[in-house]
């Protein structure tokens, strides 16, 4: 094996890691190499891995580009990659979608473990804390075969830093518009047998109003605080443990009406602790206890100061897990885990405080033949309390062809368990007056409300609710190619193919005596995502890093293009003109999925100033929200939300050897949409100032 | 306020009524009435969770225009539900009594794709509901939720109606919206105010158009 400077220094790096503090040592370095060898995630086969010798898609976005880029926003600064689209949310939260996939099927995991409290299937990214993430690791197509359910379409894992040797700190301070402060301390000290880490974060800003005119605000004025604390102690070269725990409580104001006003607060934690220990060269394993807590409370007064309503929603999440790690010989390996999960949740309009329990178990064998090919095989088998026991396989392979063009290919099934609320809501809207109830719900919230005289007809007969809702899953296909015309230029790109089945959605099940209806979800749908996905980089001018991405997406509903087919759907031009017969070509497809994004970005680094900038642009084309021409299908003569770019701009520069300044402006041309778009809150300037010992 | 054009435009359209082959000559048939209806307004009261009532506002294809006629009425709206001139009562407050054997389905197509009868397919009200069923997604309308809140007149439903005088009519909703914008808002613009277009026939017998 030849290794040159970069990766011995890397290689030096990671066995002091290794010896010192590793859980997972297993690490290929393959001869061609690039400057990209560097990046090297856990995420994608829970086992160290080179980005560029991996046969799955992946990504990872380094502490030194979110650092350039000066984003506040974990959600802007995933939405510069390729093919990742924040949707907006309630009350300014943040989701992803990934290869066409919505928020609620990406698993989003702080340093290995996942975060909860999806109340309406989102999850926010922007509770997570930039100031200190070491990296971002983004694996895209089901990943359900080590992780279970929700990483349907991807999984998302925020690396956070672990301490340097000797004594660190450094403190980060951000200001910008809308009042935005952003302050990040953190100190930390490690020698060879411990380590220790303290974090802490202060957010807050103003919010914004896209619509003037309005009495209520897009996003509501907000301060949130995070502290994580690490420590970490080796008993031996071959033992030790780790502790990290995370602390967030947000809060913000709540305005419904101009008449009815409150606040809502998040509180949350989490706390890992992982027990490593090495038996000898070929075996290691690893114990992990996780659990977290997420809770919120929103409350609204009426102008008399009377409580008008009051929501809360309590999660708990536990989940030890045992890994076992055999190294059979130089190309073959295991890895295999075996854990337990559960889950409990009180929240406002339930039918009862459900708990889930599920047991689950994973093997993965990772091999090399013939020096070149590399085999990822592996499956993940969960049992739970409440749905059918589910296998996701999945199986990948990566081949170099020559040294420039390796070829990857990858077949995976994913899954995502139904929501908590999905089989136990029970909520009425008192002002509308239409009812939620959940599939596991409507056996016994039905029938009450039928002796309170409140239904009118049932539609769907009750027995249809006898059997289990199923878990929604999908076979993932990703088949890619990665060509290096050199170290300074390097194209990758990947075909992919979700194919969904047993999507939850809602229906009608009973109409109300008021006139309104019952609804309860349903598997109903079948859909696909496919597409392509082009990256490529170049560091062909010195000091000069280019990249640039695109994505091609289609992403449609199977039942609504045969409908479509048989000629079945018809349309408008415009509201109240006369309908006319659509063709299949006339199918858009999804609601909210542009068929094309890209990136630009360029980094030039100025060393004899000690400086750099950067300039980012991102371009989404047009997409469609809601159907508005009445047939429930989002096709051509729909109204849809123009395509848009954005333009951000940030330039550092160093002074001394502690202190480094930086400013910069977001969306530099002041985008907005503020009929479609509410997370977008136009141009945003900013300065920052970081100071380290 | 309501608009009528009556435009007969299809004046004789109709008909090679060849098929009937006796020996006295076939009387000439009236023309097919092609109509466009704006602004037909059918407020209600209630509703959001409450008990809906208010008077249903009818009308008759015959004159094409709205009345009060307690008898001589064949089809009546208020809010988004609408009613036929036949079977009985659903049960709401202020509902007319049904005093014809008129009677509606809902067909699949255009207003010019829809040319026949299908004379076993009519569904009458009752107790179990309006022969147009209630609700989004049901009868003739979508409602499309947070955040438009739009009532819009499904593409492709076509109400084939049998009127009072057993003549049949072909109805197409085009707006709930006042002056039909082209781009309603449900925040502003005034509902509910009928738009429809509208094919009579007023043959006797005459079960196509």
């Amino acid at each position: 094996m030849i290794l040159n400077n970069k990766i011995c220094v890397y290689f030096f790096q990671v066995f002091l890691c290794a010896i010192g503090f590793s859980q997972e040592t297993k690490l290929e370095v393959q001869k061609d190499s690039t400057q990209v060898l560097e990046e090297v995630l856990v995420t994608a086969t829970r086992t160290k891995r080179q980005l560029a010798s991996l046969p799955l898609p992946a990504q990872v976005i380094t502490k030194a580009r979110i650092q350039q880029s000066g984003t506040m926003r974990l959600g802007a600064i995933l939405a510069e990659q390729t093919g990742l689209i924040t949707v907006p949310d309630y009350g300014g939260g943040e989701g992803l979608q990934m290869q066409g996939l919505d928020a609620q099927y990406i698993l989003i995991l702080i340093d290995g473990v996942p975060l909860v409290g999806r109340s309406a299937g989102t999850l926010d990214l922007n509770r997570i804390s930039v100031g200190n993430i070491k990296q971002i690791e983004i694996v895209k197509g089901a990943s359900s075969s080590l992780y279970g359910s929700d990483a349907l379409g991807g999984v998302i894992n925020i690396i956070t830093e672990t301490p340097q040797y000797d004594w660190q700190g450094d403190l980060k301070y951000r200001a910008g518009s809308l009042n935005t402060h952003d302050l990040s301390i953190t100190s930390s000290y490690r020698n060879a047998k411990m380590q220790v880490q303290g974090f802490g974060n202060r957010y807050s800003s103003s919010g914004y109003t896209l619509d003037p005119e309005s009495e209520l605000q897009t996003v509501e004025p907000y301060e949130n605080y995070t502290a994580q604390f690490k420590l970490g102690y080796a008993f031996s070269d071959q033992t030790n443990a780790l502790l990290t725990t995370r602390f967030y409580t947000q809060n913000q104001d709540y305005h419904a009406t101009d008449t009815l006003s409150g606040a809502s607060t998040i509180k949350e934690w989490n706390a890992q602790f992982k027990l490593n220990h090495r038996f000898n060269a070929a075996w290691e394993s690893s114990f992990e206890w996780y659990a977290t807590h997420y809770k919120t409370d929103a409350y609204l007064n009426t102008l008399s100061q009377t409580r008008y309503t009051d929501a809360f929603y309590d999660q708990y999440f536990i989940r030890p897990e045992l890994r076992v790690q055999f190294k059979a010989s130089a190309t073959k390996s295991f890895i295999s885990g075996m854990g337990f999960t559960r889950e409990t949740l009180k929240r406002t309009d339930f039918s009862l405080n459900p708990r889930f329990n599920s047991a689950y178990a994973y093997l993965q064998y990772d091999a090399t033949y013939f020096e070149k090919l590399n085999l990822i095989a592996g499956g993940r088998l969960d049992m739970h309390s409440v749905y059918k026991t589910q296998f996701s396989p999945k199986i990948a392979l990566r081949y170099p062809v020559t040294d420039a063009i390796a070829l990857k290919a990858s077949v995976g099934r994913g899954f995502k368990a139904p929501a908590f609320r999905q089989l136990y809501f029970d909520f009425s809207n008192t002002t509308v007056g239409y009812t939620v109830l959940g599939y596991n719900a409507v056996h016994t919230a039905l029938p009450e409300m039928q002796e309170r005289g409140e239904i009118a007809s049932i539609l769907v007969p009750l027995s249809e609710f006898d059997a289990d809702l199923k878990p929604e899953s999908s076979l993932n296909t990703n088949l890619g190619v990665d060509f290096s015309f050199s170290k300074q230029l390097t194209f990758s790109l990947n075909a992919f193919r979700n194919t969904l089945t047993n999507l939850i959605d809602t229906r009608i099940i009973a109409t109300k005596t008021n006139g309104q209806s019952v609804f309860s979800y349903v598997n109903i749908n079948d859909s696909y995502t496919q597409g392509l996905e082009f990256n490529c980089t170049s560091r062909f001018f010195k000091n000069i890093l280019l990249t640039g991405g695109y994505q091609l997406l289609y992403a449609k509903d199977k039942e609504a293009v045969s409908a479509f087919k048989a000629g079945k759907v018809y349309g408008r031009a415009s509201s109240a003109s006369s309908a006319f017969a659509l063709k299949k070509s006339d199918y858009f497809g999804l609601y909210n999925r542009s068929r094309h994004t890209a990136n630009f970005k360029v980094f030039y680094t100025l060393p004899q100033y000690k400086a750099n900038m950067n300039i980012r642009l991102t371009y989404r084309s047009k997409y469609g929200l809601t159907d508005t021409n009445g047939n429930n299908y989002l096709d051509r003569y729909d109204r849809f939300v123009k395509g848009y770019s954005l333009v951000d701009f940030a330039f550092n520069k160093k002074l001394g050897s502690h202190l480094e300044l930086g400013l910069g402006v977001d969306n530099l041309f002041d985008f907005k949409d503020a009929q479609n778009i509410s997370n977008q809150p136009g141009r945003l300037l900013f300065g920052k100032l970081n100071y380290q010992l | 306020m309501m608009n009528i054009f009556k435009s007969l435009t299809a004046v004789s359209i109709v008909l090679a009524l060849t098929s009937c082959s006796s020996d006295d000559d076939t009387t000439s048939l009236a023309a097919v009435e092609s109509v466009s209806i704006t602004n037909l307004y059918a407020p209600q009261t209630g509703g959001q969770g409450q008990p809906v009532a208010g008077a249903y506002t009818k009308f008759d294809f015959e004159t094409g225009a709205t009345t009060t006629s307690a008898t001589n009425w064949d089809v009546a709206f208020r809010g988004t539900s609408i009613i036929v001139n036949g079977g009985s009562t659903t049960g709401t407050d202020d509902e007319p009594e049904r005093t014809g054997d008129a009677a509606v389905y809902i067909a699949s197509g255009t207003l010019s794709s829809v040319t026949e009868v299908d004379a076993t397919a009519f569904v009458q009200d009752g107790a179990a509901g309006t022969a147009i069923p209630a609700g989004s997604g049901n009868g003739w309308y979508n409602y499309t939720g947070a955040p438009s809140h739009l009532i819009q007149p499904i593409p492709g439903t076509i109400l084939v109606f049998r009127t009072s005088e057993g003549v049949f009519a072909k109805v197409e909703i085009l707006s709930y919206y006042k002056d039909a914008p082209e781009s309603p808002d449900a925040f502003s613009d005034a509902t509910p105010y009928y738009t429809f277009s509208y094919v009579y026939q007023p043959n006797a017998g005459v079960s196509t158009f």
